[in-house]
């Protein structure tokens, strides 16, 4: 007991050291807490199989950042998502999007434990709203990566000449949860009570070394869990993004392979391309009309065939402007149809949005 | 055994408690070296000033660059090769999402930028300001030249608000050293080694 204490003692003193003995010359860090957020009001109407149009307000995303730091190393990020305006009776949700300690060793070592996000695809990680087009998030975004994805683990990331890379493992999916119409979205857990045997695997490596372009792949591996059942599945998705010279590009691929049941891959795609118009005119806003082509099949491979293959798959195309004021701002209005390739009729729909960051 | 188990927790704490603090002591002074010695070369002599920013200069430049200063003063380098004054470089930081980011601008006589450089940063998401490739778009600009994300200077997705700070914090900067170059060009070899 003596030793221990003795140990103790010691390991508290050599513990103490190093602030005195290191001290910098230039300690510009100060302990901050930060308070940041992001938020989208959105008035969608639209028209499926001719019927007339139908009109919704809704303020879809409330969300708010909080950041403390400790010392340049670790810092607390949390971010809480309120969604649809309130929560009640199965309509609404209220989230734990991000709550995880950060120890930032240098830029290319930092490890991360607690709500942490999915690293895969352009949107998961960064989704404010003046970030991308249209009013709602691409279908892509939904159907093959379910953004937003976040839950319980660890990550380590890094920079390493002109490489990012993130490592993590987090809680797994619900293998009950998954269906044909969209894939494996309802089988997130969301950090509620997971449970914790099959654990989901993600890897994710982007090149940032030249301004304006990201380029990457990730790959996510889980053995999925339900109550009787399990499924094995393999996510590979690649990404795009130019925005530079006033041009924006985005390109993003994915398919998720399924190890069991009736579906088996599930595979998407989409591209957007704009050009801010705000550069001609040499006015500080930013204009930026856009396209976009998307098509998605949340069930593209059954064990079944046929018209299994064909009942989910979605073609679509939009036009649109984004508009930001400021570059924190941003106003959207948009057009598009989708052709469901068993149906005749497209849906139509008209969008107009106002999102904010700060 | 219940105490080898706590001192297992002890050690561990330890550890940690170590690898959380400096234990690279002064490498903003390590990295600020490597990057003089890459610009110029492994000869120059420079050393550091505290200079305090006067309120009325500080309050006239913020106006224009619309970004406060993070804090006082600013540190300048006088960069000095066989007793020629070859640049001046002032090293400041800005906030990113939640930390201080610290950067160096290297200028020329004539107020042009030789070298931006990102000295540490802190963040764990945007990075990839810290690439060559971005801080070489500022070379040879000055405080004349536009600054405009997205028109002058190309970003990064992903990193949005390290961006648009630095490009604020590095015209700021220009607009400061175009205040007070001319003085700081008329100080002698003997000043630095005086000191």
């Amino acid at each position: 007991m003596i030793r221990l204490r003795l140990l103790l003692f010691l390991m508290i003193v050599v513990a103490s050291i190093p602030s005195f003995v290191f001290a910098q010359d230039f300690d510009f860090f100060e302990p901050t807490t930060t308070v940041a957020g992001y938020g989208e009001l959105h008035y969608n109407t639209y028209s499926t199989d001719g019927d007339p149009w139908k009109k919704q307000l809704d303020f879809h995303r409330f969300v708010v950042f909080l950041g403390h730091s400790w010392s340049e190393r670790w810092s607390l990020r949390a971010e809480v998502e309120l969604e649809h305006n309130f929560v009640k009776e199965g309509q609404g949700e209220l989230e734990l999007e991000q709550a995880f300690v950060n120890y930032h060793h240098a830029s290319y070592l930092g490890f991360q434990a607690g709500v942490i996000l999915v690293s895969a695809g352009l949107i998961n990680e960064y989704h404010e709203p003046p970030r991308f087009f249209g009013v709602e998030r691409p279908e892509y975004n939904k159907l093959i990566i379910p953004t937003t994805w976040f839950g319980n683990g660890a990550a380590v990331y890094g920079l390493v000449e002109g490489f990012e890379y993130r490592v993590s493992v987090m809680e797994g999916l619900n293998a009950d949860e998954f269906s044909a119409k969209s894939g494996i979205r309802g089988g997130r857990e969301k950090g509620f009570k997971v449970d914790a045997e099959n654990l989901l695997y993600n890897g994710r490596v982007d090149f940032v070394g030249l301004p304006g372009l990201r380029i990457g792949a990730s790959y996510i591996y889980n053995i999925a869990k339900g109550d009787s059942i399990t499924n094995e599945i393999n996510l590979v998705e690649f990404h795009a993004q130019y925005q530079a010279h006033n041009i924006y590009a985005v390109l993003e691929a994915g398919n998720i392979f399924y190890g069991s049941g009736e579906i088996e891959t599930s595979r998407g795609y989409y591209f957007d391309l704009g050009y801010n118009i705000g550069s001609l005119f040499r006015i500080d806003s930013k204009i930026v009309p856009f396209i976009r082509y998307s098509d998605t099949n949340t069930a593209a491979k059954t064990k079944t065939g046929g018209d299994s293959e064909k009942k989910y798959h979605y073609t679509q195309w939009m036009v649109g402007i984004n508009f930001l004021p400021i570059d924190q701002v941003v106003f959207k209005v948009d057009y598009g149809e989708k052709q469901a390739e068993l149906e005749t009729i497209p849906s139509k729909m008209f969008n107009l949005g106002v999102g904010y960051m700060f | 055994m219940k105490y080898r188990l706590l001192k297992i927790f002890i050690v561990t704490v330890f550890i940690v408690s170590a690898l959380s603090k400096e234990i690279f002591p002064q490498e903003i002074k390590e990295v600020v070296r490597d990057i003089i010695t890459n610009t110029f070369n492994k000869d120059v002599q420079y050393d550091y000033e505290k200079y305090i920013i006067p309120d009325s200069l500080k309050m006239k430049v913020e106006y224009i660059a619309q970004q406060k200063f993070f804090g006082e003063s600013v540190y300048i380098l006088k960069i000095f090769n066989e007793e020629i004054l070859n640049g001046v470089a002032l090293l400041d930081n800005v906030y990113g999402k939640e930390m201080p980011i610290t950067f160096l601008v290297i200028f020329d006589d004539s107020g042009k930028i030789i070298l931006a450089d990102i000295v540490k940063y802190r963040e764990p998401y945007g990075g990839a300001v810290q690439n060559k490739n971005w801080t070489a778009q500022f070379k040879k600009k000055d405080s004349n030249s536009g600054y405009k994300v997205g028109t002058d200077i190309d970003g990064i997705t992903g990193a949005t608000i390290s961006v648009k700070s630095i490009t604020k914090g590095i015209y700021k900067i220009s607009l400061l050293y175009k205040e007070i170059k001319d003085s700081l060009w008329n100080s002698s070899y003997t000043d630095l080694i005086n000191r």
